[in-house]
């Protein structure tokens, strides 16, 4: 009762998150597990059909393609928005003047703040074969013929990794600057007075000294692989379907377009384990719970 | 920091200087693409097809912006956007505010099993739930309405761990003069820690702007009546999806960028002023983690 009148106002406060989480949250996630499980239809009764959706989806070669391509699409923005962004920061902290530094930093940040369809948009313009700004440089400075990349399912997976890095780069390398920032001056000083150049003091002092860092941006950057839904959607064609759509888009098809809801959520729990169990692999691997 | 660089040898000049030109051919990549975009849309409709246009308009004139709001009617989306996301943002700040401040009270009894509560909420992917979440916004009648948008992400683990850290810099014997004072927990927690933490405010109220204003997956799921379309899902029907042409008009090239430009305004417009809460929001919530 004291607890009650001490702290009553902020239960209140968080009436309305619990709920939210409950009915937006919890429930979801215990009635998906439950559709799978079912014959789901919109109409009737929804028998149990045991593991039928799961086996259903191991035997559906659409899954498996999906799943070969968000590993490969993933997989590569994972180590690219790893390598761009380190080299970029270290390269923004090598510049002395401030105000530069400052304007880079901005300029490439802003492609974060775009949606997808305004990236897509604006990239798949410049990569049109005819009017594009890309082939217009590939015909006039190159002399070479125009190409469609977005139509060449070789390049199609390169161009989703390529443009992902280009809108996310700037945004993970606040990151790592930040982890720069945080770095000990007096070990520069010690380099400086061991005689490092500047290059040593960057690979012998900054690089080992991110290490943290490194492992926080890794662990976030895995999390986002098997999300990975808006950009395909926008930037995807009936030409490169096979070698773009990647798990969300299988589950999206499955669920919302063909009204299969237990396939769909079967398809969603493989992508709940696997998120699970990349996240365990690489606290395990980075050794996270040391940092 | 300047004492490090004090003997600057030609080695270290020409360092500088590649470095400075790598960053400026970064930059370009950023760049020159809004400056294509931007002169494309301000090109007549039968000049932007051609190959032509790269740094500066040819045929000078804002008939795609006209076309694209007018004749597209953009302007209903752009409304369906605006309003979602800025009843969206204010609910968010508002719930996850509460709950960040609820945080703050290290013996609160009960606070261990409400932060895990919360806590679990960040390790599922909303993506991962898209279709529980349909069955559930179909059940609660939600489908093609704004309010689905809206619920959608309406609070977030990570804005209540963002918030509170916020908190925590606010001192804590004010608020426990105030109590003394006798005023109520709602009071101290609008009139001091709102407005002391008014800068972490700003961040996740821009981190919510941005994202409720690009957001693409929900609208995609739960909206199929036009009527109701966001800006990014009308955008996408526009500029993205071939032979697009709406009604009579022929979606030139200079309508599609013009609706690109659009669309982006609010966000360019924000972003210079509030540059450096957002740094620090993103630097704070990754060390929260």
């Amino acid at each position: 009762m004291k607890v009650l009148k001490r702290y009553g106002a902020l239960y209140v406060m968080m009436v309305p998150v619990i709920a939210y989480f409950l009915v937006f949250a919890y429930y979801p996630l215990v009635k998906g597990l439950q559709t799978s499980f079912q014959d789901y239809r919109l109409m009737g009764d929804r028998p149990y059909v045991g593991f039928a959706n799961y086996s259903a989806v191991m035997h559906d070669s659409m899954f498996w393609d999906a799943m070969v391509n968000t590993l490969v699409i993933g997989g590569g923005i994972l180590l690219f928005t790893f390598a761009a962004p380190l080299i970029i920061a270290l390269s923004l902290n090598e510049v002395l003047r401030t105000w530069y530094k400052k304007l880079a930093q901005m300029v490439l940040y802003v492609p974060h703040l775009l949606s997808w369809v305004v990236v897509g948009g604006i990239w798949i313009f410049m990569l049109s074969p005819d009017s594009g700004l890309v082939n217009m440089i590939l015909v006039h400075v190159f002399h070479r013929a125009p190409f469609n990349f977005l139509a060449d399912s070789t390049w199609a997976r390169w161009i989703m990794i390529w443009l992902a890095t280009w809108k996310e780069m700037g945004y993970t390398c606040i990151l790592f600057l930040a982890g720069i920032v945080s770095i000990n001056p007096s070990l520069y000083e010690a380099a400086r007075i061991d005689g490092a150049t500047r290059w040593q003091q960057l690979i012998r002092v900054t690089l080992p000294q991110l290490g943290n860092t490194m492992k926080v941006v890794f662990l976030l950057n895995t999390l986002g692989i098997l999300r990975i839904f808006d950009e395909v959607f926008v930037l995807r064609n009936p030409t490169i379907a096979t070698k773009v759509d990647v798990l969300m888009m299988y589950t999206f098809q499955k669920g919302i377009l063909d009204i299969k809801l237990g396939p769909a959520s079967a398809a969603s729990f493989f992508v709940l384990l696997l998120t699970l169990a990349l996240t365990l692999v690489v606290r395990r691997v980075t050794r996270f719970d040391e940092v | 920091m300047s004492d490090r660089f004090e003997r600057l040898g030609w080695k270290s000049k020409a360092f500088d200087t590649l470095n400075a030109l790598f960053l400026f051919a970064l930059m370009l990549t950023m760049i020159i693409p809004f400056i294509n975009v931007v002169a494309l849309s301000f090109s007549s409709g039968v000049a932007s097809m051609q190959p032509e246009i790269i740094l500066w308009p040819k045929a000078f004139s804002a008939e795609g912006y006209a076309i694209v709001w007018k004749s597209l009617d953009i302007w209903r989306p752009f409304m369906n956007s605006a309003i979602v996301t800025v009843i969206g943002t204010a609910l968010h700040v508002l719930l996850s505010s509460l709950a960040g401040y609820v945080f703050i009270y290290p013996r609160l009894p009960g606070r261990r099993i409400m932060l895990t509560f919360v806590l679990i909420t960040m390790m599922v992917p909303q993506e991962a739930i898209m279709i529980p979440l349909y069955v559930v916004n179909k059940d609660l009648h939600l489908i093609n309405t704004l309010s689905a948008l809206v619920l959608s992400g309406l609070v977030s683990g990570f804005s209540i761990l963002l918030m509170r850290s916020f908190f925590l810099n606010v001192p804590y014997e004010m608020a426990e003069s105030a109590k003394i004072d006798g005023a109520g927990e709602f009071r101290i927690f609008l009139t001091m820690y709102m407005r002391l933490a008014a800068a972490g405010l700003a961040t996740v109220v821009l981190f919510e702007f941005v994202g409720r204003w690009n957001m693409f997956t929900a609208p995609v799921m739960f909206i199929n009546d036009s009527m109701k379309y966001t800006l990014q899902v009308a955008l996408k029907a526009m500029i993205i999806d071939t032979n697009s042409n709406s009604g009579t008009y022929m979606v030139t090239t200079n309508v599609r960028m013009a609706g690109i430009i659009i669309s982006i305004i609010p966000l360019l417009a924000v972003y210079p002023f509030v540059q450096k809460y957002f740094m620090k929001g993103i630097l704070l919530g990754a060390s929260k983690e």
